[in-house]
C-alpha cells in the first residue's frame, strides 16, 4: 500500500485544484471558527452583560471540541470535492485504464482511492484537534480532554462525506455530473431528514413514542447528526421538545452506511469496464 | 512460446455482438497485426486482454499462463488513445508509469528520445499537439524495454515523417526479437510491417495466420480492342491467367505474381487478327484486397 500511496502522491502533488482546494480548506476552517469565536464574545456575550442567559465560552477547554468539530464539519464539503476531482480526473483522462494496462489491479486502484479518501479524513481530524486547541489556549481554561469523542464523530463524518465522493465518482465518472448529484444528494437528504425529524417530535409530542432524530437515520445525515452544538442555556431551552439523542445508534448506522459505501464502491469498479 | 493464445473470446454490450469467439495465437518473435475495419472489434480484443474490459465468454492466456498483473508490468502497451495527466508533464507522467510498471525509472530520457519529445519533456501534456501525445504513448510503452510491446493504431494522428519514424521503430524492435502485437485499420500499413495476421470483421475472425500466406498477390492485366466481344472470345482459347472479368469496354485478367508476359499476349492477340487498343498490367490496389477480405 506504501508504494500504490507514493504513486498518489506524484500525481497530486503538482496538481494546481489540490493546492487551491487544501489551502481553501485550512483558511476556511480557520476563519469559521473565529467568525463563531467572535459572534460568541461579541453578541452573545453583550446578552449575558445585559443578564438574560449565564456566561457561556464554547472555546473553552472541554466545549472547544465539539464547537471546533461542529463548526468545521460544514466546510467537509471541500475535501470531499477533491476527492471527487481526484477521481473522475482518472476517468476523464483515461488513466484509470492506463494504470491498469501499465499494471495495476483493479483492487489496486479502488483500495488506493479509498485509502486517500481515509488520510484526507485524519488529516482533516488533525486540522481540527490543532484549531480547538489553539482557540482554546485563548480562553483561559485548563486543558480538559473532556468531549473529545465529539473530534471522534468529526472523522466519522469527514470519512463518511469522503466515502460518498468516492462512491459518487465511481458511479458517474464526469466530474461535473458527479459534482452536481453529491451537492443535488446533500440537499434532498437534508430534506427528508427534516421532515423526519418533525415527524419524531410529533410522535413524541402527540403519542409519546420517542425514537429519536429519525432524520439522523439517513447516510449522510447519521454523521451530520452526530455533531452538534455544544449545549448552552439558549439551547436547553428549546431542548425539551426534542426525542433523545441516541447516540450509539446513531453510530451504529454511521458504521454501517460506511462499510455499504466501501462494499458498494470496491464491487462496482471491480465489476465494470473501464 | 505463445506470447497471447485467446480461446474463443466473445463479448456482448447488451444486444450488439463485439466479438463472436475469437481464436488465434501470437508466436513469441512475430509481428502480428489485428487488422479489421472501423468497429472490427480490434481494441475492444486487446482491451480484454489487458484487463480493462470484462470478456462475456471464452478466455486468454498470456505468457502460456493465466493472465495475471505481473504479465502487464512485462507488456508495454498503447491502447486506443495516449492516457496521461493532463496537467503534468512527459516526465512527470513517465514517472507514474515507472513507478506502477516498477521498473524504467532510468530509462525515461532514453525513450523521450527515441519518440522525439526531449525538447518538450517538460511541458505539461496538455499543450501537446495529437502527434505529440501519441510519441508519448509510444515512449510509455516503450519504458524498461520491455520484450512485448502492443500498439493498438500506432500512427493514429502523425504526420507522413511521424509514420515513418515510427514504422521504421515497429521494424527495429522486431529485429530485436521483440514481440509486437499491433491493431490496425490500414492493411498498408499491417502489409509493411507484420509477419502475422488476423483479419476481424464485426466482431468475426476471418482470417489468421502468416501474412504472405493471407495476402497471396496477383497482377491484373487490363485490356480492350475495337470489337470487346471477339477480344473475350479470343482471350477463352490463351492460357496462364486464373481469372477473367469484364467491365465498361475493358477486360481483366488475373495472374500469380510475377507471370504475366504482356508482349506475348499482345502477339496472341494479333496472331488471332485482333489488334489491342488498351494493355495495361495494374498491381491489385491494397484497397480492393482488404474489401475482399472482410466482405
Amino acid at each position: 500500500m506504501r508504494s500504490l500511496l507514493k504513486i498518489e502522491w506524484l500525481k497530486i502533488k503538482h496538481y494546481g485544484a489540490f493546492k487551491i482546494l487544501s489551502i481553501f480548506f485550512i483558511v476556511g476552517v480557520v476563519l469559521t471558527n473565529y467568525i463563531v469565536f467572535s459572534v460568541n464574545k461579541n453578541i452573545i456575550g453583550n446578552i449575558n452583560t445585559a443578564g438574560l442567559v449565564s456566561s457561556f465560552n464554547p472555546y473553552s477547554f472541554s466545549n472547544t471540541w465539539q464547537t471546533t468539530s461542529y463548526a468545521t464539519g460544514f466546510l467537509l464539503i471541500l475535501p470531499a470535492l477533491l476527492i471527487i476531482i481526484l477521481i473522475t480526473n482518472e476517468f476523464s483522462f483515461r488513466t484509470s485504464r492506463q494504470n491498469i494496462i501499465d499494471g495495476w489491479s483493479r483492487q489496486e486502484f479502488i483500495e488506493v482511492k479509498m485509502a486517500m479518501a481515509l488520510i484526507i479524513s485524519v488529516l482533516c481530524t488533525l486540522l481540527v484537534l490543532i484549531t480547538a486547541s489553539v482557540f482554546a489556549l485563548f480562553s483561559g481554561t485548563d486543558f480538559s480532554l473532556n468531549g473529545f469523542d465529539h473530534v471522534g464523530y468529526f472523522f466519522l463524518k469527514s470519512f463518511s462525506y469522503n466515502m460518498v465522493a468516492v462512491l459518487v465518482s465511481v458511479l458517474i465518472r464526469r466530474t461535473g455530473f458527479a459534482i452536481g448529484l453529491y451537492f443535488i444528494y446533500l440537499g434532498a437528504e437534508n430534506i427528508i431528514s427534516q421532515l423526519l425529524d418533525v415527524w419524531s417530535m410529533k410522535l413524541r409530542s402527540d403519542h409519546g413514542i420517542d425514537l429519536g432524530s429519525m432524520g439522523d437515520y439517513l447516510p449522510m445525515n447519521a454523521s451530520d447528526g452526530l455533531l452538534t452544538f455544544p449545549d448552552n442555556p439558549l439551547k436547553s431551552m428549546a431542548k425539551s421538545a426534542l426525542p433523545t439523542d441516541y447516540y450509539w445508534v446513531v453510530i451504529g448506522f454511521v458504521i454501517i452506511y460506511l462499510f455499504f459505501f466501501i462494499w458498494f464502491s470496491r464491487r462496482r469498479f471491480m465489476k465494470s469496464d473501464l | 512460446m505463445a506470447i497471447l493464445s485467446v480461446e474463443n473470446l466473445s463479448k456482448n454490450y447488451g444486444a450488439i455482438k463485439a466479438l463472436k469467439g475469437i481464436s488465434f495465437s501470437v508466436p513469441a518473435g512475430s509481428v502480428f497485426g489485428i487488422l479489421g475495419p472501423n468497429g472490427s472489434g480490434k481494441t475492444t480484443l486487446l482491451g480484454i486482454v489487458m484487463s480493462v474490459l470484462k470478456a462475456s465468454g471464452g478466455g486468454y492466456k498470456l505468457f502460456d499462463e493465466e493472465p495475471n498483473d505481473a504479465h502487464r508490468k512485462k507488456i508495454g502497451t498503447l491502447l486506443e488513445t495516449p492516457n496521461f495527466y493532463h496537467y503534468l508533464s512527459a516526465v512527470q507522467n513517465l514517472n507514474i508509469t515507472a513507478a506502477i510498471k516498477g521498473r524504467g525509472e532510468d530509462d525515461i530520457d532514453r525513450v523521450l528520445e527515441v519518440v522525439n519529445l526531449t525538447q518538450r519533456k517538460n511541458s505539461p501534456f496538455s499543450s501537446y499537439s495529437l502527434g505529440m501525445k501519441q510519441r508519448l504513448a509510444i515512449g510509455a510503452a516503450l519504458l524498461g524495454n520491455p520484450d512485448v510491446l502492443v500498439f493498438d493504431e500506432p500512427t493514429n494522428g502523425l504526420d507522413p515523417v511521424g509514420i515513418a519514424e515510427i514504422r521504421s521503430l515497429i521494424k527495429k524492435l522486431s529485429q530485436q526479437g521483440k514481440t509486437i502485437i499491433m491493431a490496425s485499420h490500414l492493411l498498408d500499413e499491417v502489409e509493411k510491417v507484420c509477419t502475422h495476421v488476423a483479419i476481424l470483421k464485426q466482431g468475426d475472425l476471418k482470417a489468421s495466420g502468416n501474412v504472405n500466406e493471407i495476402f497471396v498477390h496477383e497482377d491484373i492485366v487490363e485490356l480492350a480492342a475495337e470489337n470487346i466481344d471477339q477480344l473475350d472470345t479470343v482471350l477463352n482459347e490463351m492460357q496462364g491467367y486464373t481469372k477473367k472479368t469484364k467491365d465498361d469496354g475493358t477486360i481483366q485478367l488475373y495472374y500469380p505474381q510475377g507471370q504475366v508476359k504482356l508482349d506475348a499476349i499482345n502477339s496472341f492477340c494479333f496472331n488471332k487478327g485482333l489488334t489491342l487498343n488498351h494493355l495495361h498490367m495494374k498491381k491489385k490496389s491494397l484497397e480492393s484486397k482488404f474489401f475482399e477480405l472482410t466482405n
